[in-house]
């Protein structure tokens, strides 16, 4: 509700500037719009499971081209006030929960900066789990053709109704930078085939601290997510013959329960960026309170080489979950104990590494085109990043891509 | 004859006509300003966004040559080795995050010298040879 009205607003307001702007161009520089976008197509060697970005997506890629993996198109205005105050406003149009292409609300805040290096910003705001994790739709700033969905895919918050602070200092040759922020989301997550879980109003908090020095950049950081609804169990359970014959699951097994509890995500980033030399390597762990998902770890590693307006790179990422043991329901039921809670809980395993080759050929001012293939490598049980799993999956994808990215 | 006199004589000209196209940048503040060295990590910080200020405390406003220019690639290339689509890249990860805004662009180089002179916080690259009274420079790129 209130993303449709400022998305309203903002439709309102960037007709009114647009006009103003081109009106007043020459004496008033204040509003400026930007965008970005890509056109990707997609496909695998596959059938048995869909390839997706992140979970964001709810369904993915097979065996024919697709377009709907990577293609996305941004626009932003930046409003300026003052030299230290600015509005900015982000409009995205990608294939997301719901199935559509309906834009999206991705940013709407003010930043106030108190001094050159103190900001606030308040309003919609980008997420930052990960390093890089608030562009990683901005194709044309990123080497790789899409963050390894190893690290990234199960990141499926985007963006806070909240605020946020940054601060940087120089310390021993280097700057120091940290950042706070918290806010509830507005988003919500496909959760199985057709059913999607509301994360509204669910509690982000988090912040990270990076040392920048010469080439390296040094990133440790933590999130965590408080769920303000129950995951759509029943509706899911309903669409699978509903075993339990209408009784709530989570009056069976109460600690399967996700509302309130919490899922906590640290990483550590490490960026070597020298000249045409890029390095990038990453690790991150989830800790879920409730057992209803498992825990995982992911790390990947990426460098490229900068040849004239060639950027070739290759990758390795990795992400595995660690199982726990289940709780039991009370009172004791076998079907629910031995195949309702352990298949719920499988959902969310992971054990598979990606290998990754690919070319970045800047071909124009603002604009490049990229090549990607992915082999993906894993046990049949790992199922969390792909949609659609069939029997007969086991594991292994290798996926092949195409984008063309551009900023204006 | 003539020709084989004025055909050297066109290169020689052809030649100190195109060497300015490898200019030196040299990175200069406004006079009035109190900073008289910086490093090329301090630059780099300046340019690049990730922290404004000079080394006593105050704020510090980049200025960029025209899009397009020699000089801004020349600057670029040697200031962090990077050619101007990475550049771009960079700012278009900040752009698109709501973070820090890239230096002001100038319409041509007599505008650099003018946002200079008239901002003592402004930092900017120029020819050595526009070099006058009003600039100081901090910092040459070898």
């Amino acid at each position: 509700m209130t993303g449709r009205f400022l998305l309203g607003l903002f439709l309102a307001t960037s007709s009114l500037t647009w006009a103003n702007d081109n009106a007043a161009k020459a004496v008033d520089s204040s509003v400026s719009f930007h965008g970005f976008g890509t056109l990707g197509l997609t496909r695998t060697d596959n059938d048995n499971a869909e390839f997706v970005r992140d979970l964001s997506q709810p369904t993915g890629a097979g065996k024919s081209w697709t377009a709907k993996i990577d293609s996305l198109l941004g626009i932003q205005a930046n409003i300026d006030f003052s030299q230290n105050t600015e509005a900015v406003v982000q409009v995205v149009s990608r294939f997301h929960a719901d199935g559509s292409r309906d834009p999206e609300l991705t940013w709407a805040f003010l930043r106030h900066d108190f001094t050159p290096d103190f900001s606030l910003r308040a309003g919609r705001l980008g997420t930052e789990f990960y390093m890089l994790g608030d562009s990683r739709l901005v194709g044309y700033s990123n080497l790789a053709l899409r963050p390894p969905p190893d690290f990234y895919g199960s990141l499926v918050f985007s963006y806070i109704d909240g605020l946020d602070v940054s601060t940087t200092l120089p310390v021993a040759n280097g700057l120091l930078r940290g950042k706070l922020f918290a806010g509830l989301s507005p988003e919500e997550t496909p959760f199985g085939p057709g059913t999607r879980w509301d994360q509204k109003g669910s509690l982000l908090v988090g912040g990270y601290l990076d040392f920048l020095s010469g080439a390296w950049q040094v990133r440790l950081s933590h999130a965590q997510v408080r769920f303000n609804h129950e995951a759509p169990i029943d509706a899911y359970l309903r669409q699978l013959g509903d075993p339990l014959g209408g009784t709530p699951y989570l009056w069976l097994v109460p600690e399967m329960a996700m509302l309130d509890r919490w899922a906590r995500f640290s990483s550590l980033g490490l960026v070597y960026d020298q000249g045409p030399l890029n390095i990038q390597f990453m690790l991150n762990q989830i800790k879920q309170d409730s057992p209803a998902y498992a825990d995982s770890k992911a790390g990947y590693i990426q460098a490229a080489y900068r040849f004239g307006s060639v950027t070739p790179y290759l990758g390795i990422s990795r992400s595995l979950t660690s199982h726990e043991a289940l709780p039991s329901s009370i009172p004791p039921d076998f079907v629910v104990d031995n195949v309702i809670t352990p298949s719920l809980v499988a959902q969310s395993f992971l054990d598979q590494q990606t290998y990754t080759l690919g070319g970045r050929w800047d071909i124009h001012k603002n604009m490049a085109l990229k090549a990607q293939v992915d082999w993906i490598r894993g046990t049949p049980t790992s199922v969390f990043l792909v949609k659609n799993p069939k029997p007969a999956w086991d594991g292994d994808m290798t996926v092949f891509s195409l984008a063309l990215d551009f900023v204006f | 004859m003539r020709p084989f006199f004025t055909l050297p004589l066109l290169l020689l000209a052809l030649l100190s006509y195109a060497a300015p196209a490898i200019a030196e940048p040299v990175i200069v503040v406004n006079a009035r300003s109190s900073v008289t060295q910086l490093s090329q990590d301090e630059v780099v910080n300046i340019f690049l966004g990730r922290y404004r200020r000079f080394p006593g405390g105050g704020a510090a406003t980049p200025i960029d040559q025209p899009e397009g220019t020699p000089l801004r690639a020349e600057f670029y290339r040697k200031l962090v080795n990077k050619d101007l689509d990475q550049i771009n890249a960079y700012w278009s990860r900040l752009i698109f995050s709501g973070k820090t805004s890239p230096p002001r662009s100038a319409e041509n180089t007599a505008e650099v010298l003018r946002l200079l002179s008239a901002n003592p916080g402004g930092i900017a690259y120029i020819e050595r040879n526009l070099l006058d009274s009003r600039f100081r420079i901090v910092m040459e790129l070898r």
